[in-house]
């Protein structure tokens, strides 16, 4: 039954965008967490990635999260010389998430799950009309 | 004679066919719009020609041990690529604004189509005096 595959794939976009608002929020979360030693490294921010990958039983390309991988740009240093996590010099490294990059990923993440709801829905009512035939 | 032998009701049924499969594209089309160098396809619309001969052409049989072979086995649409508007930098070519366009045509195409099935089945109701 091909509708009911249209909704499988279209749920497989919707896990991954899950997945993708997942690591969005602990982005934002962690925005301000700093080491847990002095001098030492902050959280690191972290991107997702997808993949296209055939399923078999479906026969169709489904979505899904590939590797979580890491953002490899450099720290925000604030110069606080009384903050207990600073180095040396008085400096202390903030992770290099910005959330205004974050909340906008979260949006785009948003209307890719919206649209595969929209697909669903489409889908179901097409099914419904395909049951209404019967009703004849 | 089954009734999916009558000729418009076996059009209509490849034409839903089509609708089915297209949707499943659009499916995969939207659940792949972040998908880096996925480029967003559709399929070829149905030919009416095609439609005219395929609907009053069955396999013949030569010999009464012949088994009726049954049509419509597997995909039988060609799928079209190759009609993106523009491609984002991680080169993916799938814009939300025209699946959804496609989606809801194609939502409305099928509802054309099964009313148009419920009709035809009404006739033949009428044919045989049960309206």
């Amino acid at each position: 039954m091909d509708f009911i595959k249209s909704i499988a794939i279209a749920a497989t976009g919707m896990r991954a965008q899950a997945g993708r608002m997942r690591v969005i929020s602990e982005n934002i979360a962690n925005v301000d967490s700093t080491a847990s030693a002095p001098g030492g490294d902050p959280y690191r921010r972290r991107i997702v990635t997808f993949r296209s990958e055939l399923d078999r039983e479906l026969g169709a390309q489904v979505v899904t999260l590939g590797r979580v991988a890491t953002d490899g740009s450099d720290f925000r240093v604030k110069h606080e010389p009384d903050n207990p996590m600073a180095d040396a010099k008085g400096d202390v490294k903030y992770p290099n998430v910005n959330s205004l990059v974050e909340m906008t990923d979260l949006r785009d993440a948003q209307r890719s799950y919206e649209a595969n709801l929209n697909v669903i829905t489409a889908t179901r009512r097409m099914l419904q009309r395909t049951l209404d035939i019967l009703k004849s | 004679m089954p009734i999916s032998d009558i000729p418009i009701l076996s059009m209509l049924r490849t034409r839903m066919q089509w609708h089915q499969e297209r949707q499943r594209v659009l499916a995969e089309n939207v659940a792949n719009a972040d998908t880096p160098n996925y480029r967003a396809r559709d399929l070829a619309p149905p030919k009416f020609e095609q439609a005219l001969t395929s609907a009053s052409l069955a396999l013949a049989r030569t010999d009464p041990n012949h088994i009726v072979g049954a049509a419509g086995a597997g995909s039988q649409f060609a799928e079209d690529g190759d009609l993106h508007y523009e491609v984002r930098p991680r080169g993916n070519a799938v814009s939300h604004e025209d699946e959804m366009l496609k989606l809801a045509g194609n939502q409305m195409d099928y509802d054309a189509v099964t009313s148009l099935y419920t009709h035809s089945i009404a006739l033949i109701k009428t044919a045989i005096g049960k309206a």
